[in-house]
């Protein structure tokens, strides 16, 4: 390109250009805005929520009164509800890291097949997802509701009337009502994570077992399944964190009723200290999630900055 | 066209194997689908209709006057204005922030950029809907409840250990010796991140723009914490409030879910491939 005179304005440009080199950028500059608000908005929290499970506070006076471990005693001993959150916390955990994950496995190795149409397959199994969760409890509380709603009318009209439920009214179904609503909304995450976890199955490890003989069954067994095992571990890590997430879709369906019976940890937590105003009890019920969180995680994580450091060397 | 699909590699037959597992596919993939027709056929029907027509039948009048009441009734002005605000400025400034600190980590030597990176990680870990009360106090104690600039400070910082997580990743693949000879010819390290790693990274970015869009729009319990004033609510929080006073207005109340929805339904559908790429770039590496 031919060099003309150069205008004003790309002259002011390269001059300030130049001026930014002078300064002597360093790593604190640009670590600087990041760390400020993930310091004060989570790191302090963290650390936070600790200091307030040993207070007697209502969250907004001036009296904060220091009383040792008596929330947690309170908590562990004389809170049938937080035991009632507890155990369907893990009921909850279990069942996410299983039935979404193996759905999404099954579906993503279909379309990893020679089919008609995957892509838009893969793009409506996926659409959940991207929906707010509580408009997913909002949706689902609907398509439960016992006179109109989508199941009972379905079950109505193919003369299937035992199976008609009060969904969300029943004690002893409303957990599992809220979990289909759960695996309708997540299976597309899991599936995706396969889908690319798939992509990295070598494809002439495929086809020299299919020269050697080997069926389908065997390929699978043989090839996809060891090639795909560390997808397999991402995903079950991955659902596990989000199954502790587990707020909204809880919140907005049944709010932990009927009856408290499908109150969960995270849910509990909330309304003792924004609804009941009891910081200090709902702060220790954080603490105790927390510290069950952390000793999944931490084991998960030295796992994983080990394994990285592996393959970097 | 057709002719191609069904066939098992290097064979010319069609597969009955691969017809039956579609044929099963297209089923599972209905009952994926009938939540969303259920929802909007009965956002289009009266309240009568809904009572004596079955799930499943098509509106008699498509009643698109349910979503005019809706959207008055549930303040929708307010709740699509104040999700607006808030994702319009969280989302560009969070990727900004997230990618300066991970080119730090990345490009710049510095003593504990390890123990900085581990710290960051480890967020992407911590469930913040534990922390729901500590945040309402930090977010009280800076006098920010009910502002945007109180939800979107805690809004940047859970967003910013996935994104620092995804950009190191992306940062560390790009050849040093770009980076360092720009260096040596005398270019900033504001200069070499601008000029080089944001234009190169651009596929990452919007990936993650498009992840981080829809995190912050569908955000729900902070915001509940955060946002107590009516005139201060996101779209999440007025649905749910709409839910509780006009449950029984079924027409209306679906009206609202899908006005709810639309917005990230758009946003998938037209940016769907860097959804994909977005969400399985980090994750799944090998």
């Amino acid at each position: 390109m031919e060099m003309k005179e150069v205008s004003p304005v790309v002259k002011e440009k390269v001059n300030i250009i130049g001026k930014i080199n002078k300064i002597p950028f360093k790593a604190i500059h640009f670590l600087l805005p990041a760390m400020i608000v993930y310091t004060v908005f989570s790191l302090y929290p963290l650390i936070d929520v600790i200091k307030l499970s040993f207070l007697n506070w209502n969250g907004l006076s001036e009296v904060k009164e220091y009383v040792g471990i008596e929330n947690y005693s309170k908590v562990l001993t004389q809170d049938p509800v937080f035991w009632v959150a507890f155990e369907n916390t893990i009921i909850w955990t279990i069942l996410s890291i299983t039935i979404p994950p193996f759905l999404g496995f099954v579906i993503a190795l279909s379309l990893n097949q020679n089919i008609f149409g995957k892509t838009v397959l893969r793009a409506i199994f996926y659409l959940p997802v991207i929906i707010a969760p509580i408009a997913v409890a909002t949706m689902w509380r609907w398509m439960y509701d016992p006179f109109f709603g989508l199941f009972n009318s379905i079950f109505n009209s193919f003369g299937l009337e035992f199976l008609i439920q009060d969904w969300l009214g029943d004690k002893d179904v409303a957990l599992y009502s809220i979990f289909i609503g759960y695996i309708w909304q997540t299976m597309g995450f899991s599936m995706v994570l396969f889908l690319a976890g798939l992509q990295g199955v070598s494809q002439t490890l495929v086809e020299a077992a299919r020269i050697d003989g080997a069926n389908r069954f065997q390929i699978f067994k043989y090839v996809t399944l060891p090639a795909i095992q560390p997808t397999i571990a991402i995903v079950v890590v991955l659902s596990l964190i989000n199954s502790l997430k587990a707020f909204d879709i809880v919140y907005g369906m049944t709010g932990g009723g009927p009856a408290q019976s499908t109150q969960m940890l995270a849910l509990w937590a909330y309304t003792q200290a924004m609804q009941i105003y009891d910081f200090g009890k709902g702060s220790a019920i954080s603490v105790i999630l927390l510290v069950i969180t952390l000793m999944i995680v931490i084991p998960y994580l030295i796992w994983n900055t080990k394994k990285e450091g592996k393959s970097h060397a | 066209m057709l002719s191609s699909f069904f066939k098992t590699q290097g064979s010319d037959d069609y597969d009955p194997f691969l017809i039956t597992l579609w044929v099963l596919l297209i089923l599972v993939v209905a009952i994926w689908v009938c939540p969303f027709i259920f929802i909007l056929f009965t956002s289009l029907k009266t309240n009568g209709e809904v009572i004596t027509t079955s799930a499943f039948s098509f509106p008699e009048v498509l009643h698109w006057v349910n979503y005019v009441k809706a959207w008055a009734r549930g303040g929708f002005d307010t709740t699509f204005f104040n999700s607006a605000i808030i994702s319009i400025i969280k989302v560009p400034l969070g990727l900004f922030i997230s990618s300066l600190a991970a080119y730090a980590i990345a490009n710049i030597k510095f003593k504990g950029s390890n123990f900085v990176y581990i710290m960051i990680v480890f967020g992407t870990m911590i469930p913040f809907q534990v922390m729901l009360a500590p945040l309402f106090n930090v977010v009280n104690d800076l006098g920010l409840l009910n502002t945007y600039v109180g939800v979107i400070l805690p809004y940047l910082s859970f967003g910013i250990p996935y994104q620092v997580f995804i950009l190191y990743g992306f940062f560390k693949g790009v050849p040093k010796e770009i980076s360092e000879a720009a260096y040596i010819d005398g270019a900033s390290h504001l200069t070499i991140f601008i000029k080089l790693f944001l234009p190169i990274s651009l596929p990452v970015l919007s990936a993650l723009f498009i992840l981080d869009f829809v995190a912050t729009w569908n955000e729900f319990a902070m915001a509940l914490v955060l946002l107590q004033d009516s005139s201060m609510w996101t779209l999440p929080l007025g649905l749910m409030s709409f839910q509780g006073q006009f449950s029984s207005d079924y027409g209306q109340l679906n009206s609202a879910i899908v006005m709810t929805v639309l917005p990230a339904v758009l946003v998938y559908m037209i940016f769907q491939r860097y959804f994909v790429s977005g969400l399985t770039s980090g994750s799944v590496k090998e």
